[in-house]
């Protein structure tokens, strides 16, 4: 019984751990395709995915605390991430009744509303920073990317939401 | 049944602590939202950058040999392919090189020789840093560069950073050992330039992925600007040396110019900080020169507010 709590402890560790490694590679020059193909935003199909099947592993400090990370390492201003990642995780804590057991397709649509609703806060909220209109279109190909990726994500997270499980049982 | 009833309380209780939790943790990132508007660079916040920036170079520097590896041997294959058409485009390039290599000698004799002439005293030569690219931010809206030299190495801030092509950015955050650079694509970069041939000053801005836009300082039509005139720093408020070449006109449009930058981001790996310090000695010799007009006054003072 000990060891299984000792285990889980562990375990509930890996969305957080995984959305560091996020922040980390939109930090590295992948520059996919020769640049090309933006980095995705990994630390928001984290949450997502947590949120969704494992709210406790991943609560809402750990959450700001992500942001704010990924605020300090990209330079911008504090806080806009910080307060992004906060937001999403509530409108996914806000829905999931609605998403649990769904199919995957349909949680992939949930997870793409998100991101766009996402787009255009960051969006609203980096013009008001610039005190210019920015162009929307130029942030589009980043989300696409990051919708893109989800489904590959999902499989990699859910099978080590299926561990996390079994160590519980 | 007592028990039930418990259970709901506490369950009701935890989430109530939630929600205040959220609550606070909004109010906190908005209110940093404002204080890094508002408390400017020095801040506590500016530190804390300074401090991760540090901390995550040798992270991003052992994470990022891999890829420059694949990167390379990616490149190395593509050359391959590419060997002969590349090798004749080269020659032909050279031997265009050599006929302007003559004419930069020629010129720069020319030069001396006024110079000596006129008795010009010349600011001292610009130092450089080499630097290694090692990070990349490539978030919506976002876009800078993470190098592996800071202070230790000389770097400051509002140091230009340039490429073999062109310049990349200026730096805006200075670790001990790596600094961050504001590429000029991010739509917070303001840059004073000047368009060679219509000899307009402007200012550049950054458009995120599009092209860079021109915004000028004066309210009147643009005149003589083309397509494809170059566009350089034009020195003002003294943050950068004048002349670094940036990019040409691409695009001029209802709803602005555009520049083509000369940099080619997606292949940065190895950059160039430009040591610049202005020089404010240097006006003071012109101003009590003989005639005594304060002929190099205005493009001192221009951005000075900056």
């Amino acid at each position: 019984m000990n060891e299984t709590v000792q285990d889980r402890r562990w375990l509930a560790l890996t969305p957080t751990l995984m959305a560091i490694a996020g922040v980390v590679l939109l930090l590295l020059p992948l520059r996919l395709f020769g640049g090309f193909v933006p980095t995705p935003i990994i630390p928001l199909a984290v949450i997502f995915f947590w949120s969704l099947y494992e709210p406790d592993f991943i609560p809402y400090p750990i959450v700001f605390l992500i942001g704010l990370l990924q605020d300090f390492l990209t330079g911008g201003t504090v806080g806009v991430w910080a307060s992004v990642y906060l937001f999403s995780q509530w409108l996914i804590l806000q829905q999931r009744k609605y998403f649990l057991g769904r199919e995957q397709h349909v949680v992939w649509l949930g997870f793409s509303i998100i991101v766009a609703v996402i787009s255009v806060i960051i969006w609203l909220e980096q013009s008001l920073l610039t005190r210019t209109l920015l162009p929307y279109m130029a942030s589009l190909w980043q989300w696409v990317v990051t919708i893109a990726i989800y489904p590959l994500l999902s499989i990699a997270f859910s099978f080590l939401h299926k561990r996390a499980i079994m160590e519980e049982e | 049944m007592e028990i039930l009833g418990q259970f709901r309380r506490e369950g009701l209780g935890r989430r109530e602590n939630r929600r205040l939790g959220l609550i606070f943790l909004m109010a906190l990132s908005f209110s940093m939202v404002l204080f890094s508007l508002f408390g400017a660079r020095a801040s506590v916040f500016e530190k804390a950058r300074e401090a991760l920036l540090d901390i995550s170079e040798p992270v991003l520097s052992v994470l990022g040999s891999p890829i420059r590896w694949v990167d390379a041997r990616f490149g190395d294959l593509s050359d391959y392919f590419n060997v002969l058409d590349e090798n004749k485009r080269l020659r032909e390039e050279n031997s265009e090189l050599r006929a302007w290599m003559h004419e930069a000698i020629t010129l720069q004799r020319q030069l001396d020789y006024f110079r000596g002439v006129l008795g010009v005293e010349l600011p001292e030569p610009a130092d450089y840093v080499d630097a290694l690219v090692i990070g990349e931010v490539d978030t919506p809206f976002q876009r800078s560069m993470i190098l592996n030299a800071g202070a230790r190495q000389g770097v400051e801030n509002g140091f230009a950073v340039v490429q073999d092509a062109g310049m990349v950015g200026h730096v805006v955050t200075t670790g001990k050992s790596a600094s961050r650079i504001l590429l000029l694509t991010d739509p917070s970069s303001r840059t004073p330039v000047v368009v060679e041939g219509a000899e307009l000053e402007a200012i550049l801005v950054g458009r995120s992925r599009g092209q860079p836009a021109l915004t000028f300082f004066a309210i009147r039509d643009p005149e003589g600007l083309e397509a494809g005139q170059r566009v350089v720093t034009s020195g003002a408020g003294g943050v950068l040396p004048r002349g670094i070449p940036i990019g040409e006109i691409a695009d001029i449009s209802d709803d602005g110019v555009r520049v083509k930058l000369f940099a080619n981001y997606a292949g940065t790996d190895f950059v160039r900080v430009v040591k610049y310090r202005f020089q404010p000695d240097l006006t003071q010799v012109e101003n009590n020169g003989a005639d005594g007009t304060p002929s190099a006054g205005p493009s001192a003072d221009e951005g000075g507010n900056e």
